[in-house]
């Protein structure tokens, strides 16, 4: 095999460079929407401290052996649960959620540790050779170890962070080629809760395409039964899942159901947002030029709501732009996972993809008014220290992967 | 088995995924800053910009002869910004503002729906200590501050308080009516000219575009102001009245219950409209005080009523004048014809005169004022033709004059009388109809109206206040007014204005206010009072030989119109003939000459 010795070859611009962009943009967003909050003055200054420093890390994983990745992968689970333990118990409460710890001056949030930790786990164990999707047994262990770090991070409560872990969950049982029944067995529950919160025809309806769906697959009786009885289960426990959640998420689901019912309560929010993104027009207002951003209309919008500040100030070029960028980023990681050495790098790299795509699914989504209001931030571009970090050394294990691609084992 | 998918399937529904939610979210994009983007931003501008209008300066009101009656003065208004605002001050702030216990706190809860960041008004026309007192504790006042706004004024000492009227704050009931113009707290016309007049008063409201955020605050004008309308100011009245006439009818009455009103014949135009007792519009002029109010509620003389075209009584003598029109316009008497008066005539029961005339005629018992004569005048004519003559000289129904506050009146018919005493009504009624006492009904403003339509010859407009309006270029624009016509024969006017001018000039009875160089034509009235002492009247125009202003006179309680009214009268018409006299030649002889000569078919 020819080694080639140029620079593309080895690192990734194309990804490096997407991701500088985001991040770029991202901090002139941050600037133009805490320039008039003087709770969040010195946000851009400290983004731009973790931006270094999260670049010292990337590079620092980036040369690291690939090999050690996968020994790393029970510790660094271990700890990660350890820690979302931690944090429930003498962990700091920011809107509504136990979800930060602070030591010193430094703060995180062992939710965004516990994502990678959970990919590298559930990772070692698929690409077990004695694994087998085929075995109810092998799913129920993949889908405890996903369901572990959830619960502990529902308990927090935080419903942005637990969309993630499911998304890493069905995204890595996937890519190790789970059956089509297998899939919907592990689906189906979910789909009959969510669709039970829009009412009981929906639920109906939905208890209905699992029963045609076991139809299909023709297993034998008592599985398929079993089956039913959980989707109808998950479909009765809505209600007390839908308890654990805090208050204002609770709202937050209902507002989303009907947003105009509540137009100044927890509505406002998702109204405020579309209005100042489309109000951006197609050039956009001008930097600093926002009436929505500058008049601060949107609360947390360099966080959870900074593309309203890209769509209002930047306008569709802009807001395109910054979909492009993340286009890019998501289609050479995928092209990636195929090219990587062992299915255990080829997990990882599907994970920290699902990871930065849920992020960007469901962040977006929200700004424009397709999903509802769940916080979470933009990847590489919202303001937050330990998100920027976890993504940035993510992004490293990636460019590690990509380097050591054509090595032999 | 079931269906395995394979790796490059699995990536390519990845690839799909990935593709179809960035499709989505673009085209959303592009339908909400492309396609709605109109509607966004238009809700984005609703947020953030909001427009503070501004009051137009409302149109002042000058008189017939330029001199300004109601203007506009700066005054100091004490405001509170809620958010800002600490409410520990509110005792002492309200002691300084001269306002009632607890009237800041009322307030506060009142407006608590609206923005805690928008001013509200707590006094306005504050006095200037305290103004003071706000400027020198300007630092313990957070939340309190003053602006200067426009009250109005009286510079002239003509009070024409039911004439003028005032603004108040518009009610809600008004507002639900007029809610494409007004806001909350805007003021409103009232009553009187005020009112009439709202629309041309109030001119065009402007607007400045200011930035607010999210919690209502402004934060500087929107595009540095290039957006801003200017408010428009409201029309100028030029008044129909005159101010010197007003403020001597206004200090006359002064101390009694009464009225005035002064209407030049050729016109209609109204120069006087006074009623007694007046109330201090000053008091109206923002706020008005509650003990104000309760005062002017609690007199038992009813200040805020305007007699001059509210107050209906009787118009005694006064009513004789429509008689005799009616009499020789309808033929059943002529010039010649001679009534006899034995100082009484019987109907049932005896009717008395003041005294026994003998035998005369028309000019003569008006002279008189002889009842006897009326009392026999109105069998000839008949209730319902006499009804007839006194609503085309304005009786028995609103003139139209141009404030809202004017009644009917009563001019009784058979139709009248048969409704309350049935068919065969008794026919004793008639006699002191005749010489307009019992149920008949008149205000000063329609005696003036009737003496002025007598005065010239039958022919004048609808009484008005208003002349018409200066434009911003103070160029004068005349409303139109409609033309009045009672079509009655010019001969019928010759003889009765013969008898009004030897009221005062011959052996009548109001001799006691003849002036050599001015003729005054005039007749004299005194309403029975059955509550008290008669109400004195007294109608009169002048010159006779060419009127130029008709005047009636109510004092109520007062007693002989000859004694308590014609005075008045004679006041507002000497200051305003001889006003309209040539200043050098006003006691030249030439002019006395003319007199003489005007006057000489009556010599004797």
């Amino acid at each position: 095999m020819r080694i080639s010795y140029k620079l593309n070859d080895r690192f990734d611009l194309t990804i490096f460079l997407s991701v500088t962009l985001l991040v770029v943009i991202g901090l002139f967003a941050i600037y133009s929407s805490t320039q008039n909050t003087i709770s969040q003055k010195g946000n851009f200054d400290k983004q731009l401290i973790s931006w270094g420093i999260s670049l010292c890390v990337l590079f620092f994983i980036y040369a690291l052996p690939t090999k050690l990745l996968k020994p790393s992968a029970v510790p660094t689970y271990a700890l990660s649960i350890l820690l979302l333990l931690v944090v429930l118990v003498i962990g700091r409460k920011i809107g509504g959620a136990r979800s930060w710890i602070a030591f010193g001056g430094f703060s995180f949030q062992p939710a965004e540790f516990a994502k990678l930790a959970t990919i590298l786990f559930l990772s070692n164990f698929l690409s077990r050779e004695e694994t087998d999707l085929d075995n109810l047994k092998d799913i129920c262990i993949a889908l405890v170890i996903g369901l572990f770090p959830i619960a502990l991070i529902m308990l927090e409560p935080d419903l942005g962070s637990s969309f993630v872990f499911i998304g890493i969950l069905l995204a890595l049982l996937f890519w190790k080629g789970i059956s089509i029944f297998g899939l919907a067995v592990v689906l189906s529950p979910g789909i009959v809760a969510v669709a039970s919160l829009f009412g009981p025809i929906y639920f109906a309806v939905a208890v209905g395409f699992v029963i045609v769906i076991l139809f299909f697959f023709k297993k034998d009786i008592f599985l398929s039964g079993s089956i039913l009885a959980l989707n109808i289960a998950s479909g009765f426990f809505v209600d007390n899942i839908f308890n654990i959640l805090s208050p204002h998420q609770q709202t937050r689901i209902r507002a989303f159901i009907d947003p105009n019912a509540d137009p100044l309560g927890s509505g406002y929010n998702a109204i405020q947002a579309k209005v100042a993104i489309g109000s951006g027009g197609f050039f956009g207002k001008g930097f600093l030029h926002g009436n929505q951003t500058q008049l601060q209309f949107i609360p947390e919008q360099w966080t959870d709501f900074i593309f309203c500040v890209i769509g209002e100030e930047f306008g569709f070029i802009g807001s395109l732009f910054v979909i492009i960028l993340f286009l890019v980023l998501f289609l050479r990681i995928l092209r990636l996972a195929s090219f990587a050495k062992n299915e255990f790098l080829s997990l990882v790299i599907i994970g920290i993809l699902t990871v930065f795509f849920v992020h960007f699914l469901v962040n977006i989504g929200m700004a424009i008014g397709i999903l509802p209001v769940i916080g979470i931030p933009l990847p590489f571009v919202s303001y937050g220290g330990s998100s920027l970090l976890i993504n940035m050394a993510m992004l490293g294990i990636i460019l590690n992967i990509h380097r050591s691609r054509k090595e032999s084992t | 088995m079931s269906a395995k998918i394979s790796l490059f399937d699995r990536k390519k529904i990845i690839y799909g995924i990935i593709i179809a939610v960035v499709s989505i979210y673009i085209f959303k994009l592009f339908e909400m800053q492309i396609l709605a983007h109109a509607q966004f931003d238009a809700k984005a501008s609703d947020n953030s910009i909001k427009a503070i209008e501004q009051i137009a300066l409302r149109g002042v009101f000058y008189d017939r002869n330029m001199k300004l009656l109601v203007e506009n003065t700066p005054a100091y208004t004490v405001r509170i910004t809620p958010a800002e605002y600490d409410t520990s001050l509110n005792s002492k702030l309200e002691t300084i503002l001269d306002l009632e216990n607890g009237f800041i706190k009322n307030m506060l809860f009142k407006n608590r729906t609206y923005s805690k960041f928008i001013p509200l008004r707590v006094k306005r026309g504050a006095d200037f200590s305290a103004i003071a007192w706000i400027e020198e504790n300007r630092e313990h006042l957070f939340g309190v501050d003053y602006v200067i706004e426009m009250q109005r004024g009286y510079p002239n000492g003509a009070m024409g308080s039911h004439v003028f009227g005032y603004s108040k704050e518009i009610s809600p009931q008004q507002l639900k009516k007029e809610e494409q113009y007004y806001q909350p707290g805007d003021l409103i016309g009232s009553i009187g000219l005020e009112k009439k007049y709202e629309k041309d008063l109030r001119g065009e409201k402007g607007y400045n575009y200011i930035l607010v955020d999210s919690r209502r605050r402004e934060v500087g004008k929107y595009k540095n102001g290039v957006n801003d309308l200017p408010s428009q100011k409201g029309k100028d009245l030029v008044l129909s009245i005159d101010g010197e006439l007003q403020k001597i009818a206004e200090q006359e009455l002064n101390g009694r219950a009464g009225a005035v009103a002064a209407i030049e014949p050729s016109t209609g135009e109204v120069m006087v409209l006074a009623s007694s007792p007046q109330f201090d519009l000053n008091q109206f002029s923002y706020f008005t005080p509650k003990d104000y109010l309760r005062q002017l509620l609690n007199d038992p003389l009813k200040p805020q009523f305007n007699r001059a075209s509210m107050a209906a009584h009787p118009p005694g003598s006064t009513f004789k004048l429509l008689c005799a029109i009616a009499a020789l316009d309808l033929g059943v008497i002529t010039p010649s014809t001679t009534l006899y008066c034995g100082g009484s005539f019987t109907y049932g029961r005896s009717f008395k005169c003041h005294g026994s005339h003998g035998s005369l005629n028309v000019i003569q018992a008006i002279e008189k004022s002889c009842n006897v004569f009326f009392y026999q005048l109105i069998f000839k004519i008949g209730l319902d033709r006499l009804k007839d003559y006194a609503t085309r000289f304005g009786f028995g129904k609103k003139l139209g004059i141009d404030i809202n506050e004017e009644v009917r009146g009563l001019i009784p018919n058979s139709a009248y009388y048969e409704k309350i005493y049935g068919k065969n009504w008794p026919h004793g009624i008639l006699p002191s109809l005749g010489i307009g006492q019992g149920e008949v009904n008149v205000t000063p403003l329609q005696l003036a109206n009737y003496c002025a339509l007598i005065a010239n010859n039958g022919k004048s407009f609808v009484p008005h206040l208003v002349r018409g309006y200066l434009d911003e270029n103070k160029k004068f624009h005349s409303y139109k007014y409609k033309e009045v016509n009672v079509g009655i024969n010019q001969s019928v006017f010759d003889i009765v204005k013969e008898g009004m001018y030897r009221v005062v000039n011959g052996a009548g009875t109001a001799t006691n206010i003849r002036i050599n160089d001015i003729h005054i034509a005039g007749k004299t009235g005194t309403a029975q009072n059955p509550q008290g002492k008669d109400h004195a009247l007294f109608v009169a125009f002048a010159p006779y030989e060419n009127p130029t202003i008709a005047v009636a006179v109510l004092i109520e309680n007062a007693g002989f119109g000859a004694t308590w009214a014609a005075p008045i009268a004679k006041k507002i018409i000497e200051t305003y003939v001889r006003r309209s006299m040539p200043k050098t030649a006003a006691t030249s002889d030439k002019n006395k000459i003319e007199v003489k000569q005007g006057a000489e078919p009556f010599a004797d």
